[in-house]
């Protein structure tokens, strides 16, 4: 059988020719006698049917889709740093039938086994009493949650594993960590999936390799079963933006249809747990806990854990199941277990345990520690629990020997003092599968995570995972300082059934919905600032691109420099910091260095790459509402270094074509915004949000430079410059055949409803947006906010231009002035008052109080 | 002896609490010598619901949740408690301080759980380098148990001055080592460390204590205050109390309400409130013979 993956073009090299892995040591492509295994024999002869040309764009193709897919970390690190980038391997892992059959056995039967061990560590605990486990390992593990106990919940514990596997160099599989917390991990996996299919997805479907969308799917069904109501509310509960593994927080929820929340998005109210809409409070069905568990309930765990709302173990108290991976799993992650977990298998399975754990000594007894201090240096000494869940993030642990010896020593002297919480063990080694670089193809230690869910009584694992280059000289676990990853395929023997879509649930659990899961007040506002900051870029760029439009066209000498100047100088007067640098006298360099300043400049609140970023931001905590091309249309600013303020702006020209694209950019991003998102509140606030900033930024402009009369040729010129830089010159011209005169400019951009560009059409919109959010449409009485954009509205709408144009005593407009001063006092309480009302229940603080034990003697 | 007991808690609040949750221990615990006739805890404003049960050290705990805004919160815990004295244990009697560290833990068991949970590390009393250090000298080779642990007690007693300013609920042990001043929970929290640091099991006790007016004066409404010291288990003896704070071994003047690995899991009330700004806390507790 041949297939054709790609048309074959000019003579390639053959990558698999000059491949060289180690003698003797376990190879994943290579057999005994470097001989192709018949596993991979496929994807060796469709990869070197490509042209080495399309080898190369395949790769560069994956780096520039890993880098928009925002794998690489968590969106609050330094986008610039480069010390831990997420990288994908053109090349897979890639697992045989019967391989993936015995680690399917073998792996499931290690989530069996943890189940029952937490069946009775949380319940009679029989294992601790008679020493089948070292009572001391778990009792002095801050991961056993002794307040779960007394809740009772019985079998029924684990419901997502994960396990870190490694090859050693002879060919055996051995545990490297257990993953029981949380199924984070998973969204990187999936991620991974997605990424690598668009580069090498032909050759996956002609391998027959098992897809992991069937996986989910039955993930989903298997969580809508767990809750007995039509149109659950199932939670994702995540750390927040800041944790490292957001990312594949937020896209497991996304995939898997469920509402990303905080623990502050929640609340306890008579020991159920509820989430907070702007339509009030929505009770909440099953959370699929993400958050550390001795973190989830401030009240009785630790007591400055506020991942989760405050009273969840009362709740959990009342509904066993509410939680799940339940509260205190992570016990069984406990490093010290593996030795004991042969004999608990022939205990509690009566079956001989398929997958060892790597040889490891606990230090928490005498005869750990005498066996660890005789050898000594051989040894790599690590905490027997560790928090972090992200693929690669383990810790890479001590090694006596490549210690300065008073360190060494202080080492023996900690394990003596703290043993309990240490484990030691020998480094095994690794086997290797090829890595693609750019030297062509070497082999490179690795080590693979395996993820397992409980699907009604049974556990299944994903028929993939996530495979991670590792330092073979120290490692001894699933750390990965090059974050270089990889995907894992497994082929099939039998055919694979028709692809299906990984972004839609099946029809069965899909139902009709039309107004979503409720806005939490959290998202509200941050979609009220995305609209806020994206409009503020815009404008920003297109009051750039006029000045400097003009400078181009008329010389800075011409009329336009001041105006220019005062529109530029306008913006960042907003910000305290710009007020201490008095402009330069002459316009054209004092409009350069405000361009400058507003094109680079990353301490200024107002300067584009502060405003870029402030977008990127508060939209990367929405990335569960964005659609991925918004998303991605947004990123572009994130990944140019022009944006961030990092590269020289170059000469006028230059910016005037870079502020053309980010123009073009922005108008892409707000399109989609326009023809993708639902009508629902979240598209109102973010609307608000814009209008609100528009009117801001206009009605400034307007203020800078007409509150004080001018000469007729400055005025002009300072009309056309408003025209051009909000985006009416067009308009004013289809209308009028002369020159620009301020009572026109003001009817066409403050009074006229039907140009979207006017202030007036800004006004009446919030208005209308305000109108029909949930907590004003619902009475007839208005409210607070309405009351306050009415009166703007009216004020506006009453303005007669003419009267507005009038030049009082001194050379000022009073009525002008008066108009626009009201404005720009009347929009900052608007938003105020939004925030009270719309966002108030993400601004409560908690606070704890304690009473002391303190006599007086 | 009897006695009755009132321990008034009252907060104060700058801004209205929207909603709090407070998990309490204030009902004494069962325990050897000691029987409770009766107890109550009132609430004000009434709690939307309150949940009395009995934690995994086995003290009677409540969790209120209120759920009205409320500036001032009231909890009264009341009751009659009698407690019998003990006869001095020999201290002498006890194992050697070693051979008991070494004989927790390893082995097929059976194991008590109940004990060997009070020698693992906890939030506020693990096993560190300094407090070994100081707890060490206390326990040279081969000296029983319980010696050890009253030669502590002593010398916590000398070696700190009390000082209820110099710290509050979250200072470390180190911390306290450095400063060498605290008050019962902090100097509570020193012993328990090193004693754990050496490999033994250790608790905290939290309680009241009666206390003496001068010779002369009239005992003052309220004056008294919830108080805490330390508990040490030996084979021979079961657990017996240290009361480093005042250098003795409670006997009937001591009444106990919890048992914990530390402060924190017996603290009297623990909240977490919603608003409320600043807090003002107001605390009167009477422990009066009858």
């Amino acid at each position: 059988m041949t297939t054709q993956v790609e048309d074959v073009g000019a003579v390639s090299v053959d990558p698999f020719q000059s491949y060289a892995p180690r003698p003797n040591h376990y190879d994943e492509l290579f057999g005994p006698g470097d001989i192709i295994r018949p596993h991979w024999k496929m994807f060796a002869d469709l990869f070197r049917a490509l042209p080495v040309d399309r080898q190369m764009s395949r790769v560069a193709r994956l780096n520039r889709l890993v880098r928009e897919n925002g794998i690489a970390d968590d969106i609050f690190a330094d986008l610039t740093k480069t010390d831990e980038p997420w990288k994908i391997d053109l090349f897979p892992v890639i697992f045989s039938t019967s391989e993936w059959a015995w680690l399917e056995r073998a792996v499931t039967q290690r989530a069996r086994l943890f189940d029952a061990i937490l069946s009775d560590i949380y319940g009679p605990q029989d294992l601790l009493r008679t020493g089948a486990i070292p009572p001391l390992m778990i009792l002095n593990d801050a991961a056993y949650l002794r307040p779960c106990r007394e809740m009772g919940c019985g079998a029924g514990q684990l419901d997502f594993y994960a396990v870190d596997l490694a090859r050693s160099p002879g060919g055996t599989w051995r545990v490297l960590d257990n993953h029981a917390e949380t199924p984070a991990g998973s969204g990187f996996a999936l991620a991974n999936r997605v990424v690598h299919s668009q580069v090498a997805g032909d050759i996956f479907r002609a391998l027959n390799g098992l897809r992991l969308a069937p996986f989910y799917q039955k993930l989903q069904a298997e969580l809508m079963s767990r809750v007995n109501r039509d149109d659950p509310l199932i939670a994702l509960l995540t750390p927040g933006p800041r944790h490292e593994d957001y990312f594949g927080h937020a896209y497991l929820a996304r995939y898997l249809g469920l509402v990303l929340m905080e623990g502050g998005d929640m609340r306890v109210v008579g020991n159920r747990v509820y989430m907070k809409t702007l339509e009030g409070l929505k009770l909440v069905d099953l959370i699929v806990r993400c958050v550390e568990g001795g973190s989830a309930d401030a009240l009785e765990l630790n007591p400055n854990g506020f991942l989760g709302p405050v009273g969840l173990m009362q709740a959990v108290r009342k509904t066993p199941n509410l939680v799940t991976n339940m509260l205190g799993s992570a016990i069984i992650e406990n490093r010290g277990l593996g030795r004991y977990l042969p004999a608990l298998a022939k205990q509690l399975l009566g079956e001989e345990l398929e997958l060892k754990d790597a040889p490891r000594w606990w230090l928490g007894d005498e005869a750990g520690r005498a066996h660890v201090f005789a050898n000594f240096n051989r040894m790599i000494i690590r905490r027997a629990r560790e928090g972090t869940g992200r693929p690669g993030g383990a810790e890479l642990g001590r090694n006596p020997a490549k210690l300065p010896q008073e360190q060494a020593a202080a080492l023996r002297a900690d394990i003596e003092l703290n043993g309990r919480a240490l484990v030691a063990e020998e480094p095994v080694g690794f086997a290797t599968t090829p890595s693609w670089t750019p030297q062509g193809l070497k082999p490179a230690a690795y080590a693979v995570r395996l993820f397992v869910a409980r699907f009604g009584d049974s556990y299944h694992v994903m028929p993939g995972g996530i495979a991670l280059t590792v330092d073979a000289q120290t490692g001894v676990s699933l750390s990965s300082s090059e974050g270089q990853t990889r995907d894992v395929w497994v082929t099939s023997a039998t055919e694979v059934s028709n692809h299906v879509s990984l972004m839609r649930p099946p029809i069965e659990v899909s139902g009709v919905q039309r107004a979503g899961k409720g806005l939490r007040s959290r998202a509200a506002d941050n979609l009220f600032w995305l609209g806020r900051y994206t409009e503020r870029a815009d404008s920003t760029m297109r009051l750039m691109r006029a000045a400097l439009t003009r400078m181009r066209d008329e010389g800075a000498e011409s009329q336009a420099g001041e105006a220019v100047r005062k529109a530029l100088a306008a913006i960042l007067a907003k910000d305290y910091a710009a007020r201490k640098t008095p402009p330069a006298k002459e316009p054209l360099k004092a409009v350069e260095s405000l361009v400058v300043t507003l094109m680079s400049a990353t301490d200024r609140l107002y300067s584009l790459p502060s405003t870029l970023e402030s977008a990127y931001r508060v939209a990367s905590v929405l990335r569960d509402r964005l659609s991925i091309e918004a998303w991605n249309t947004l990123q572009t600013f994130q990944t140019n270094p022009v944006w961030r303020g990092e590269a020289t702006p170059g000469g006028i020209l230059d910016i005037i074509d870079t502020l053309d694209q980010g123009v073009l950019t922005m108008a892409a991003f707000n399109g989609m915004i326009a023809e993708n998102m639902t009508r629902n509140p979240g598209w109102r606030f973010l609307d608000i949000g814009r209008r609100m900033e528009r009117t801001a930024r206009l009605s400034e402009l307007l203020l800078a430079l007409f509150g004080e009369a001018q000469d007729d040729d400055s005025e002009t010129s300072g009309l056309l410059f408003t025209l051009e830089a909000s985006d009416s010159i067009i308009t004013f011209r289809s209308r009028y055949l002369f020159a620009p005169v301020l009572s026109l400019v003001l009817d066409l951009l403050l009074l006229d409803e039907t140009n979207p560009r006017s202030i007036a059409f800004q006004l009446a919109a919030v208005d209308a947006q305000l109108g029909a959010l949930p907590q004003a449409s619902q009475s007839g009485v208005q409210t607070e906010e309405q009351r306050m954009i009415l009166e703007l509205l009216t004020a506006v709408r009453l303005a007669k231009v003419s009267q507005l144009a009038q030049v009082g005593a001194g050379g000022s407009r009073p009525e002008f002035k008066a108009l626009f001063l009201q404005i720009a006092d009347g929009l900052p309480r608007l938003s105020e008052a939004i925030t009270r009302r719309y966002f108030n229940l993400t601004e409560d603080e908690l606070r704890r109080v304690y009473s002391r034990n303190t006599p007086r003697p | 002896m009897i006695f009755e007991l009132s321990h008034k808690t009252v907060y104060r609040y700058t801004a209205p609490v929207a909603q709090s949750h407070h998990l309490i221990h204030l009902a004494p615990r069962p325990a050897d010598r000691q029987t409770v006739s009766r107890h109550t805890i009132i609430v004000e404003p009434a709690p939307a619901a309150r949940t009395d049960f009995v934690d995994a050290f086995g003290n009677p705990a409540t969790i209120l949740t209120i759920e009205q805004d409320h500036s001032e919160l009231l909890i009264h815990s009341r009751g009659q408690i009698e407690v019998t004295a003990r006869p001095k244990p020999d201290l002498t009697a006890t194992v050697s301080w070693s051979q008991l560290a070494a004989e927790l833990g390893p082995g097929p068991g059976p194991h008590d759980l109940d004990l060997l949970q009070y020698a693992c590390s906890s939030r506020y009393a693990r096993p560190a380098r300094d407090a070994y250090d100081y707890a060490r000298e206390s326990f040279p080779q081969g000296r029983p148990v319980l010696e050890g642990a009253m030669d502590l007690t002593s010398r916590i007693y000398t070696d700190f001055k009390y000082d209820p300013k110099a710290t509050d609920v979250a200072t470390s042990v180190s911390e306290l080592l450095r400063i060498r001043r605290g008050v019962c929970q902090d100097f509570a929290h020193l012993a328990i460390s090193g004693l754990r640091s050496l490999g033994l099991p250790a608790r905290y006790v939290s309680g009241y204590l009666l206390t003496h007016p001068p010779a002369g004066q009239p005992r003052l409404q309220g004056a008294d205050a919830s108080h805490a010291w330390i508990s040490v288990w030996a084979p021979e003896t079961g657990w017996v109390d240290f009361d480093p704070t005042n250098n003795l071994i409670p006997s009937d003047e001591h009444i106990t309400i919890a048992y914990g690995r530390d402060y924190h899991d017996v603290s009297p009330i623990a909240g977490v409130l919603l608003g409320g700004g600043e807090h003002k806390m107001d605390v009167a507790v009477d422990v009066v013979p009858v």
